[in-house]
């Protein structure tokens, strides 16, 4: 498996007002093609900092990120955008969606960016929302919008889906369903899937969990046999 | 400290509170300039008019004993006082290729209370038999002259030589034109001089006669009382003309330029200070939306109701004292200016610029009611919000979809950005109304500035290419043999065609409506004067009946084959008319006849008053040496100079509706950016996550610049009829006796003013898209406030 992200010492330092606040202390890392990775962490301890910069929303103070070889960390807005664009997919705590398009034209809308996406129609169908494509987000239960979410996130067909506390906002049962969507994007297309939570018990699922504290790279855990999102528990 | 907290908020949105203020300063701005103009000139009128007796009527005969005159007035009951005067026009002979005219006006050295009388500026009333002139001041100067210069004009052929004595400035001439046909006055080759009776009477060998009367009424008496009388005392002596005050010419000009600018002085004002209250509003409702959480956490502090009302008034009362206060300034800065201006025009002295308390305060008030109603439609719902409801977000409901989503294939034109932007329309109903009612308000006033200034270049386009093509026109001073002069004209060197012309000043009745007026009376086959309608099509002149301009039918309340009583001074005795054409006419009012008609109806011979010519433009100059000194010519006009001469207007009134047409940019802009600013505001979630999802920030700007592009397509749309309205009202308000506007809005016009809308909304968007270009990406991650 060929790494598709590389990331090499990097650190990230805010001023925030007269306090300087260390996000990310000399991270490093590779990430492979198709793997799903969780992330854990308590708040502040980097982690979105981490998926940020992975993303190609914020920029490093120093460190190298590599995406398929291309420096991330020197790139302008412009290129940055179009990694974006191409490349990932997001998909938010709460989720994000234009109120007003409908479920299929929010979908719909990042296959229209995007250059190589899946059909709307088809991803809308895989996530359980065929019946609902009509609908606005208003008229769709939080379960509901974040599929349309995931489904947003997976249509643009990115090589890296980056999901920032995906079941934060979920019951369990419907948490579970929204953990299947994303192994079983990650196995068929063969993505890559990284996870930011608290949530330990969603750990047993993922190919390698990244510990973050203070801002650091604790550890890193594989699991050979990872769990099916059916067994998670927590 | 919630003071300090209205502070951050401002300087948060500096651009969109500086733009209410502005328009609002623009407001107030054109209130306090033009009621303060308006009442300086109104001031400085009234003490002219009374400290140098300003006369009540004015008449014209072609000679009259002095004496005669003298008691023949007194003789009518209810006439006070009277003076009788020689006013001769006489050529100035100048190096330049000008033909420059004086009104030469008698006075009597010996009386003490004078009508009319002459306020000395400069130098000293001429002496007696010495051949001098006091001139109007603004010849004075155009002629950059001094006292003891000698200007020579000709008189009866003769050329004299007059000695300047000074200058000094009459009632009777604030605004001096020397027909009313002119458009403006031109004091380089118009005005007026002053000269003794003695002098008069000898130079133009006029003994102990006046051709000029003029009169005062007993208070009480009206002019109609006495007009009648005088007539028939003053027809033996050839009446030319009796009219009242009201009528004379400057008298009227002034009236009319104070009646327009007492109507501007209402009307521009809540023009703008309606748009700041939009504004206002809207700026408002949306800071209190966007802090339904800080209102909820104010609530359950414990704050109450009124306090918080009064922390968000205080916005609107700060931007209208703001406002209040700099329009009060700038309006008094500008009616200096304005001031200025009017000095070039009027001769009125006192005329000088101060400040007015009244206005000030006024504008003051006003502003700030203004901007405490407006702040108060926008705030007064966070009254009604729970603590615990306000601070919980609003949730846009989306749940229908709009009727043009269902038309077949129309939805499918747009990407997903422009299906946003369309839905967003009517996301905020309200907010998208005011930007809607604020682009078609821009437009509208922008197509009708341009349109105004397309007029009157349509005007006078219209007077000299179309209805007047000769190239120089001859006045006689008195009438001439009709055959007999167009022989001689015909026969002069250069000269390819004479058209004589008869011009008289008439009366016309119908039932109780009586209007005087002067009827052209055009040759047959004329070809340099003619008439169109309103589509352009040339006129043929009625066989036997009168055609009349739109003003004169709509005033006499006559239309075809109405049979008027028609009268003048000239004319052996009344005759009736049919009116066979009503034609629309933009400089002047005149009814039209054949000339023969009109020379029938008279019984006064065949004569001319007037010759149109054409003629080789290398002979020109010697033809101009031969008559413009001719005692039979009294006035030589020439084409090309008239046409120069209203272009040059033109250039300055284009000036001002520049000034206009920005304004109406800026208020276009004003509002444009304030509504984005708010959208911006709302969706900066929204929009940061489609940035994160990789759209580019020109796409995202697109999802708001579409929503104000089409507000701006419905807003020009709407505002096309709303400007033809708006023109027509204009053009019936501005025009007058003495001209008249056409109240159509040309394409060229509408085409201006998109340009000019488009404009706006481009440059606020410019604005707004530095705002999206720093959009947080971070942001949308976090959790909600």
């Amino acid at each position: 498996m060929a790494a598709i992200i590389k990331v090499q010492g990097i650190s990230k330092v805010y001023q925030m007002g007269e306090v300087r606040v260390e996000a990310l202390r000399d991270v490093s890392f590779e990430i492979n093609q198709g793997e799903f990775i969780v992330v854990l962490g308590p708040s502040g301890s980097g982690k979105s900092t981490m998926m940020n910069v992975i993303g190609g929303m914020d920029t490093v103070s120093s460190g190298e990120v590599y995406y398929k070889g291309q420096a991330l960390h020197q790139a302008t807005e412009k290129v940055l955008t179009e990694y974006r664009r191409h490349a990932v997919g997001f998909v938010f705590q709460f989720y994000n969606l234009m109120p007003n398009l409908t479920a299929y034209e929010n979908v719909q809308m990042a296959v229209e960016i995007a250059k190589n996406p899946l059909d709307a129609k088809v991803v809308l169908a895989q996530v359980g929302l065929a019946d609902r494509a009509d609908h606005f987000p208003a008229q769709l239960s939080g379960g509901q919008q974040q599929r349309v979410a995931v489904a947003r996130a997976i249509a643009k067909n990115p090589d890296l889906l980056l999901c920032d506390e995906p079941t934060g906002a979920l019951d369990f049962t419907t948490g579970v369903q929204m953990l299947k969507l994303l192994k079983e994007f990650s196995v068929q297309y063969k993505k890559t899937v990284m996870i930011i939570t608290h949530n330990a018990g969603i750990a047993e699922m993922a190919d390698r969990v990244f510990y973050m504290k203070d801002g650091r790279l604790e550890s890193i855990t594989v699991h050979s046999h990872p769990v099916p999102p059916e067994e998670v528990v927590w | 400290m919630l003071w300090r907290k209205m502070w951050r908020d401002m300087a948060e949105n500096k651009i969109a509170y500086i733009a209410c203020t502005i328009v609002i300063a623009i407001g107030l701005m054109t209130y306090t300039s033009m009621s303060m103009s308006k009442d300086h000139l109104f001031a400085a009128k009234d003490e002219f008019y009374r400290n140098y007796h300003f006369a009540d009527g004015f008449a014209k005969v072609k000679a009259i004993p002095l004496p005669r005159a003298q008691s023949i007035l007194t003789d009518v009951e209810g006439v006070d006082q009277v003076n009788g005067r020689l006013v001769k026009e006489v050529g100035v002979l100048t190096p330049s290729l000008e033909n420059v005219y004086l009104r030469l006006i008698s006075y009597d050295e010996t009386q003490r209370h004078r009508l009319n009388d002459v306020q000395l500026l400069q130098g000293s009333f001429p002496k007696i038999d010495s051949h001098q002139i006091l001139l109007a001041d603004k010849f004075f100067k155009a002629h950059a002259l001094s006292i003891g210069d000698q200007i020579p004009v000709v008189i009866d052929g003769q050329q004299v030589e007059l000695t300047v004595s000074g200058s000094g400035q009459s009632p009777e001439y604030v605004y001096t034109l020397k027909e009313a046909q002119a458009i403006a006055p031109d004091p380089r080759t118009f005005e007026v001089g002053y000269l003794p009776y003695e002098d008069m009477e000898m130079l133009f060998g006029q003994k102990q006669m006046v051709n000029d009367l003029v009169f005062t009424l007993k208070p009480g008496v009206s002019f109609a009382d006495v007009e009648g009388k005088l007539k028939s005392a003053l027809k033996p002596y050839q009446l030319e003309a009796l009219y009242e005050a009201k009528d004379q010419l400057s008298n009227a000009m002034l009236s009319e330029e104070l009646k327009q600018l007492e109507k501007m002085a209402k009307s521009m004002p809540i023009l703008f200070l309606a748009v700041a209250a939009i504004i206002l509003y809207i700026m408002l409702k949306r800071l209190v939306e966007s802090q339904r959480g800080q209102i909820g956490t104010l609530k359950a502090f414990g704050y109450r109701n009124s306090e918080i009302i009064s922390h968000y008034l205080s916005y609107g009362l700060f931007i209208g004292l703001v406002g209040g206060v700099l329009g009060g300034a700038m309006g008094t800065a500008l009616s200096g200016v304005m001031i200025d201006l009017y000095q070039s025009y009027f001769s009125l002295p006192n005329l000088v610029a101060g400040f007015s308390l009244q206005y000030f305060l006024y504008s003051l008030l006003v502003s700030t009611l203004f901007c405490l109603f407006a702040s108060y439609q926008g705030v007064k719902g966070a009254l009604k919000l729970q603590p615990a409801e306000a601070m919980r977000p609003p949730v846009p409901i989306f749940t229908k979809k709009s009727m043009l989503e269902r038309l077949p294939g129309f939805w499918q034109m747009f990407t997903m950005q422009g299906r946003m932007a369309l839905r967003n329309t009517t996301r905020n109903k309200g907010r998208s109304f005011f930007t809607f009612i604020g682009i078609v308000f821009t437009f509208s006033m922008m197509a009708c500035f341009f349109s105004i200034g397309n007029m009157a270049s349509e005007m006078i386009m219209d007077q000299f290419t179309h209805v007047q093509k000769q190239d120089v026109k001859l006045s006689f001073p008195v009438p001439l043999p009709r055959m007999q002069t167009v022989r001689e004209l015909q026969h002069v060197r250069g000269v390819h065609r004479v058209e004589p012309m008869v011009e008289v000043p008439v009366s016309l009745r119908f039932l109780n409506h009586q209007e005087d007026v002067v009827a052209l009376g055009i040759s047959n086959n004329a070809s340099l004067y003619q008439v169109f309608d309103k589509q352009g099509e040339r006129v043929q002149l009625p066989q036997t009946g009168l055609m009349l301009s739109e003003q004169i039918a709509e005033k006499l309340g006559v239309k075809l084959g109405d049979v008027l009583e028609i009268d003048s001074i000239w004319a052996k005795e009344k005759g009736k008319v049919i009116v066979e054409r009503i034609v629309p006419q933009y400089i002047g009012s005149n009814v039209y006849m054949k000339q023969d008609t009109l020379l029938g109806l008279l019984r006064q011979g065949d004569f001319a008053t007037s010759a149109l010519l054409t003629i080789d433009p290398k002979e020109l100059t010697s033809f101009k040496d031969q008559y413009s000194t001719s005692k039979f010519v009294g006035n030589l006009e020439i084409r090309q100079e008239m046409i120069a001469k209203y272009e040059q207007l033109l250039a300055s009134s284009t000036y001002t509706l520049w000034i206009m047409a920005v304004i109406s940019v800026i208020t276009g802009f004003a509002i444009v950016y304030n509504s984005s600013i708010i959208s911006l505001a709302e969706r900066k979630r929204e929009l940061a996550s489609l940035r994160v999802m990789g759209l580019t920030s020109r796409e995202v700007m697109e999802i708001i610049s579409v929503e104000q592009w089409f507000l701006g397509l419905a807003g020009v749309v709407a505002g096309i009829p709303m400007a033809i309205a708006m023109n027509q009202a204009l053009a019936k308000g501005m025009g007058s006796d003495l001209y008249s506007i056409p109240g159509t809005i040309s394409l060229e016009a509408i085409l201006q003013a998109v340009v000019g809308t488009v404009f706006a909304i481009w440059i606020s968007q410019q604005w707004v898209s530095r705002k999206v270009r720093k959009l947080d990406l971070v942001e949308v991650l976090k959790e909600r406030e």
